[in-house]
């Protein structure tokens, strides 16, 4: 794995519990602990995804324009596949 | 309203084609138990639900499918990426072929056309809650029948995500369900016929339609004699006071009641 594809994959990682802990929280809204971790991992998140957008391009599109290109349409899109199975991990 | 994340939810990489699995797995794109009818139904049901939890986790359970069904869609497209179309039609996907091409549709593994038929959205939240937790099981046996038929981990690998997400699915609706339950059991809460319902108490509603009578309450201290009731009545037994009410003919249940 590059890079690129170790980044986005802790982005996924971190995502996924967030979406994940999202859930839990909708049920069990006074937990303590799962607030905490919700709190720090969504700093994490937000951390990363700045490191990864300044290298590979934009992952929401309101991060897509510079002063003078809009980035959000770039290949890959996450359904390409790439030639030897490495399909969409690009983005 | 939604904002995209240019990734997948889970990564897929599908290095070997296989039109045959493609088209088992389309199913989980627009079939009865797919991802897409899973979606539609939690966003619909939302404006049904009585409290903040429930509302919740139909909303963002509901975007979550939206994730699921791109994942489906990839991984059905990567499949038959690069697939001459003789092979296509040896390995069972001709009639996909031969009504959408290579293009990615709605449909089940016969190629049944989505349909919102699948899906239910009522007013009453006990009742979509129960089909939402009927509807993540049914979910969860595809996608162990469709790891059953499949022997690419490639592939066995997004399946058995998508499989787990199910259960956590389904164990978050059932807390959903058990919350609302005690919502409605509970005295604070008086919205409509639905509490009534949940009480086996026969609602106004009901007795407006003429079929019941408050006498057919199915509460057992509604049909006791005067003097077997409990002195101190329940708040749950109060009728809301803008419901216009039949005028019982026994001013004892009236009593009762108020």
């Amino acid at each position: 794995m590059d890079d690129q594809q170790e980044l986005l994959e802790q982005i996924r990682a971190v995502d996924f519990v967030l979406v994940d802990l999202g859930l839990f929280l909708d049920t069990h809204p006074a937990d303590q602990n799962a607030l905490r971790d919700f709190k720090t991992l969504a700093d994490t998140h937000e951390r990363l995804t700045k490191q990864y957008e300044s290298k590979y391009g934009p992952l929401k599109m309101m991060h897509g324009a510079t002063d003078n290109c809009w980035l959000w349409i770039n290949d890959p899109w996450p359904w390409d596949k790439k030639k030897g199975g490495m399909a969409n991990v690009g983005l | 309203m939604w904002v995209y994340d240019k990734k997948t939810q889970y990564p897929i990489n599908i290095k070997r084609s296989d039109p045959r699995m493609a088209k088992l797995i389309l199913t989980q794109y627009g079939g009865p138990n797919g991802e897409l009818a899973a979606s539609l139904r939690y966003l619909s049901q939302r404006y049904a639900m009585p409290n903040k939890e429930s509302k919740a986790i139909l909303t963002d359970v509901g975007t979550e499918e939206l994730a699921h069904f791109e994942m489906v869609g990839t991984i059905v497209s990567q499949l038959v990426k690069d697939v001459p179309p003789e092979e296509l039609e040896k390995w069972g996907y001709g009639p996909v072929y031969a009504i959408h091409g290579k293009g990615v549709f709605p449909s089940d593994s016969n190629g049944v056309p989505f349909t919102a038929a699948y899906i239910e959205s009522m007013s009453d939240p006990i009742t979509n809650l129960n089909e939402d937790l009927a509807a993540e099981q049914k979910a969860r046996s595809t996608y162990e029948f469709l790891i059953n038929m499949c022997d690419d981990p490639d592939v066995i690998d997004p399946l058995r995500f998508l499989r787990a997400r199910e259960i956590v699915h389904y164990q978050r609706f059932g807390e959903a369900l058990r919350i609302v339950q005690e919502l409605l059991g509970s005295r604070k809460f008086w919205p409509n016929d639905k509490v009534h319902r949940t009480q086996n108490i026969i609602s106004p509603d009901m007795m407006r339609s003429g079929n019941m009578k408050p006498e057919m309450n199915m509460k057992p201290e509604m049909n006791m004699k005067p003097e077997m009731k409990p002195e101190k009545k329940p708040d749950m037994y109060m009728m809301p006071e803008v419901m216009s009410m039949p005028k019982p003919t026994n001013p004892t249940q009236m009593n009762n009641m108020k």
